[in-house]
């Protein structure tokens, strides 16, 4: 298992330089650039604008901009942010952690609830907890976040006046309760699209596992019917499961515009959208060679999964 | 008449009111119809003229929203916005210590003064660096590091008289060094300062005592209002690069992008400023907060706060809700609220908004092209634009109109000119007059002018037109919409189009097709009426990504040029206030006469504030933390 890992991870690399230079190209592709609001600057002379130009190396050809950049990216300097003047690790390493915190949390409530909703409804098909769970399901998907994290915040923040409205921590700062009580909201928002998601994905592949001639074999000899679901069915009905989840961590990790917005939460979406608007091109490219490297990742570790829940599938 | 503006429902008043301001009261509580204060007011036997005023003050008027049921008076109350000509004065005695928390839309790129380019950044520097003279709220300029300033009769002499006893919060005293290095920084192009306006025109500095004269190399009308806000960085923090370093011109270097002796300064001093002012810096938490505290060794008033924290809050609606619960007790400067939110604002309890001109001015440029480089043509959208109605209706009277570049309120405005009405005759008549008639499909179509930018002696080409806006925000879209349906009504086909800000700016602009096109924008004044930067030929880009502001005259310039050209230099080059006031009178009478782009209104803005907050006075001419040391809690 070592050894495939290592030869995966060596596999990646390529695949990384791939990204490197496309995310590149797109980025210069784009119409706009750093310079724009500069150069629309009411006390900003030609000489400066050539100065700035100059400090942020676009007064360079194309293909020099990417050698510099991807040469940089290989001794793992990921460059300086234009619009903060500091080095792009230093200012995605600052907000990493709060979107792992909360997008993490927000996979574990989902995880939890989407496994529950999902096999209970499994169990019972167009039963009235299955035609219940799907409605809300259906509910959860169609909503717009930005509508729903409102509503959250009117109920809980303004109404009961139970949680903080928004933010991250306490304008005094704070525990982690105080952190916890900032997190529910932003978390139980982020979950409740997988929820609605995954809890259907669960369902099916549970009801397809159940009506498996080893499941009725596993009845016939008399197996009590929660280790039937939990020990037998729900290890093969995870095995898609996995791959779906597999491909949704990364895209979570690399942070959610819109609830980090509503909620004021300090992540890394918000960092990708505010350098969008500027086109940092450095952070931005930074972001987006991170996750692909998470979603490199997560495919690897649903790879050695597989391995854990069902031992025929070999990973040499 | 004596009466409280601010409606308050629970206000215990007489059961039948006697007198005319129990009747006023009553009303702006909310707890009469109009009509039955018109019917109790008749009864007292008050004079209909004076019923009239009452309808007035009670906002009955300005708001035309007569309730007829006093229970639903109650939840419709208009509370009045409250004109911010100066600071807030709650009731109740000032209490020493406590902490404010402001809430903004945007973080801060940096907090280093002379890299920031968003307001936000300069909203928090101003509350911890100072400058020799910065501008109050009634665009005056106060004493701060420097007591006072005197020009020289040549107008190229700046004497500073710089205060003692001040120091920065790392301990180090302030003087005039402090002032030279700013100065050598700034305009040293590997710094790479944002913006050097005024300290390029420095051309020495001389020391004595405590006077500190800047000596200009030409005449420079808006030196003050650039140089002497500047914030000012202790001298031992800033490194001091050998002078062949310096003298390198960035075309001359030799590996692009070099890391220069600026590098680290400009890096850690952007996260952890010092300065001289009333509150130092203490922390930063990305995309959450910045905490500031009182600096205990401020040498001017000692602030009444123990902490002043400007919190991040991205999205609108999360800023009201946060308004609401009191998790952020100010929203101001780049964190204003917005005109649409304005009502609903109005109606928390324990909420003030503060209302005060702003230097935007919003318009559509009209780029010289084609049918566009005709005056009658400019003249005849003008007519085709309904600003008062957008000024009414869509922005709900919360907006001023605009008949040129300078703000209503400002020194340099004059006032005697009318706004074009709405009158799409009047705009036909000019159309035909530039020679345009109405195409098979209806749209007008005529001959182009090719030397001179009024005659239309080119090929024949229809009057098509594309409006370009700032996307994202659904005010603007439907001003974008009411105009040109308008415009379609007299023939040009008018085509709205959105793009992101760098977009718009960048090298596939509206302003570099050869397309007729208009943008719908804001620019923001400084505090100076200087305005070459929009209008001057000197100001025209010489390519797609040059620099400038007179972006609209790339392909052809104004037929009015020469003439813009000299006012907007001489503007530049009097020093005299009441000379340069004529200067401009006579170019806001131009722009009218020759609409280079269709002036359409003046941004107010709104900012809501705790009511116990005491001393807050925002304004156009000032950042959000400027008189921070005067704030206070009841």
């Amino acid at each position: 298992m070592v050894r495939y890992t290592v030869r995966r991870l060596i596999g990646a690399v390529p695949l990384l330089l791939g990204v490197a230079v496309l995310s590149f190209l797109f980025m210069h592709l784009a119409p706009g650039g750093p310079d724009a609001l500069f150069a629309r600057n009411a006390r900003m002379t030609a000489d400066q604008l050539a100065a700035i130009r100059h400090n942020m190396g676009l007064d360079q050809p194309g293909y020099v901009q990417l050698w510099r950049w991807v040469s940089n990216l290989a001794r793992g300097d990921l460059g300086t942010s234009y619009s903060q003047y500091r080095p792009v690790s230093q200012v995605i390493w600052e907000v990493f952690p709060n979107t792992v915190l909360l997008m993490g949390s927000g996979l574990v409530i989902a995880l939890v609830f989407s496994l529950v909703f999902g096999i209970a409804a499994a169990r019972r098909p167009y039963g009235l907890f299955d035609n219940v769970t799907s409605f809300v399901s259906y509910f959860g998907l169609a909503m717009p976040v930005f509508w729903f994290g409102l509503m959250l915040q009117i109920l809980f923040a303004v109404q009961l006046g139970w949680l903080p409205s928004a933010g991250m921590t306490s304008p005094q700062g704070g525990g982690p309760l105080d952190v916890a009580r900032h997190l529910a909201l932003p978390a139980f928002t982020i979950a409740i699209g997988s929820i609605a998601g995954w809890s259907r994905y669960i369902r099916s592949s549970t009801v397809e596992q159940l009506h498996q001639d080893y499941v009725r074999t596993a009845r016939a000899k008399g197996v009590e019917e929660n280790r039937v679901v939990v020990g037998h069915v729900l290890r093969n009905a995870l095995i898609p499961f996995v791959t779906v989840v597999a491909i949704d961590v990364p895209l979570y990790l690399t942070g959610s515009v819109l609830t980090e917005t509503v909620f004021s939460w300090p992540g890394m979406g918000r960092l990708f959208y505010d350098s969008l608007t500027v086109r940092d091109y450095p952070v931005l490219m930074g972001i987006l060679i991170l996750g692909a490297v998470l979603i490199v990742l997560g495919n690897l570790v649903a790879d050695l999964v597989y391995g854990l829940l069902d031992p025929r599938i070999s990973l040499s | 008449m004596a009466f409280d503006p601010v409606p308050d429902p629970k206000r215990t008043s007489p059961r039948t009111p006697k007198t005319l301001d129990d009747l006023v009261q009553a009303r702006i509580d909310g707890k009469l119809s109009r009509r039955s204060m018109v019917e109790k007011a008749l009864k007292l036997g008050i004079a209909a003229p004076v019923v009239s005023v009452m309808l007035h003050a009670t906002g009955d008027m300005a708001f035309g929203a007569p309730t007829q049921r006093p229970e639903a008076a109650l939840t419709l109350a208009q509370a009045a916005t409250v004109k911010a000509d100066q600071p807030t004065k709650p009731a109740g005695e000032a209490k020493q210590g406590g902490t404010v928390t402001c809430g903004t839309n945007e973080e801060p790129d940096t907090l280093h003064p002379w890299l920031t380019q968003l307001v936000t950044g300069t909203d928090v520097v101003v509350g911890i660096m100072e400058s020799l003279m910065p501008y109050d709220s009634a665009e005056k300029f106060i004493p701060c590091l420097a007591t006072e300033v005197s020009i020289g009769q040549d107008g190229k002499h700046y004497t500073f008289t710089l205060r003692d006893g001040v120091k920065f919060h790392n301990g180090d005293d302030f003087g005039p060094d402090d002032v030279i290095v700013a100065w050598k920084t700034i305009t040293n192009p590997d710094f790479g300062a944002f913006n050097l306006s005024g300290w390029d025109k420095i051309a020495d500095i001389t020391v004595d005592g405590n006077k500190l004269t800047m000596t200009t190399t030409e005449v420079y009308a808006p030196f003050m209002s650039y140089v002497a806000p500047t914030s000012i960085i202790p001298k031992s923090v800033i490194p001091q690069p050998a002078p062949a370093a310096a003298a390198a011109s960035p075309a001359a270097g030799a590996t692009p992008a070099a890391s220069t002796a600026f590098d680290d300064f400009k890096q850690t001093f952007g996260r952890s400023p010092i300065g001289t002012g009333p509150f130092k810096f203490k922390e930063w938490q990305a995309k959450q907060q910045i905490v500031l505290e009182r600096f205990d060794g401020y040498w001017g008033t000692k602030p009444k706060l123990d902490q002043v924290i400007y919190r991040v809050v991205p999205d609108d609606n999360t800023q009201i809700v946060q308004l609401k619960t009191g998790e952020i007790q100010l929203a101001g400067s780049a964190g204003n609220i917005p005109v649409t939110r304005v009502d609903e604002v109005l109606a928390f309890p324990n909420i003030t908004v503060l209302e005060f001109s702003s230097q935007a001015w919003s318009h559509i440029d009209l780029k010289q092209m084609d049918f566009l480089r005709m005056t009658k043509v400019r003249q005849a959208l003008d007519f085709a634009t309904p600003s008062a109605q957008i000024i009414d209706k869509l922005l709900k009277g919360r907006a001023l109109p605009s008949i040129a570049d300078q703000a209503p309120g400002t020194w340099a405005f004059d006032p005697s000119i009318q706004p074009r009405p709405y009158d799409l005759d009047q705009a036909k008549k000019l159309l035909a007059e530039a020679g345009l008639t109405a195409g098979a499909d209806g749209t007008l179509e005529g001959k182009v002018p090719t030397k001179d930018g009024n005659v239309g002696d080119g090929e024949v080409k229809p009057f098509n037109l594309q409006l370009w806006y700032v996307s994202g925000s659904a005010d603007t879209e439907r001003i974008v919409q009411v105009i040109a349906q308008s415009w379609n009504q007299l023939g040009i086909k008018t085509e709205a189009k959105s793009q992101d800000v760098s977009t718009i700016w960048g090298p596939e602009g509206y302003q570099w097709t050869k397309d007729m096109t208009g943008c719908l924008y804001s620019w923001f004044n400084g505090n100076d009426p200087t305005d070459t930067f929009y209008w001057n030929s000197s100001q025209i880009p010489d390519s797609p990504t040059g620099s400038g502001g007179n972006a609209i005259a790339y392909f052809h310039h104004f037929t009015f040029q020469d003439k813009i050209d000299e006012l907007t230099t001489k503007g530049d080059t009097v020093v005299d206030q009441d000379e340069r006031k004529k200067i401009y009178a006579e170019i806001q009478a131009l722009l009218h006469e020759e609409v280079p782009v269709i002036f359409i209104s003046w941004a107010k803005s709104f900012s809501a504030v705790a009511s116990n907050i005491g001393g807050y006075w925002p304004s156009a001419y000032t950042n959000l933390l400027w008189n921070v040391q005067d704030w206070y809690l009841t």
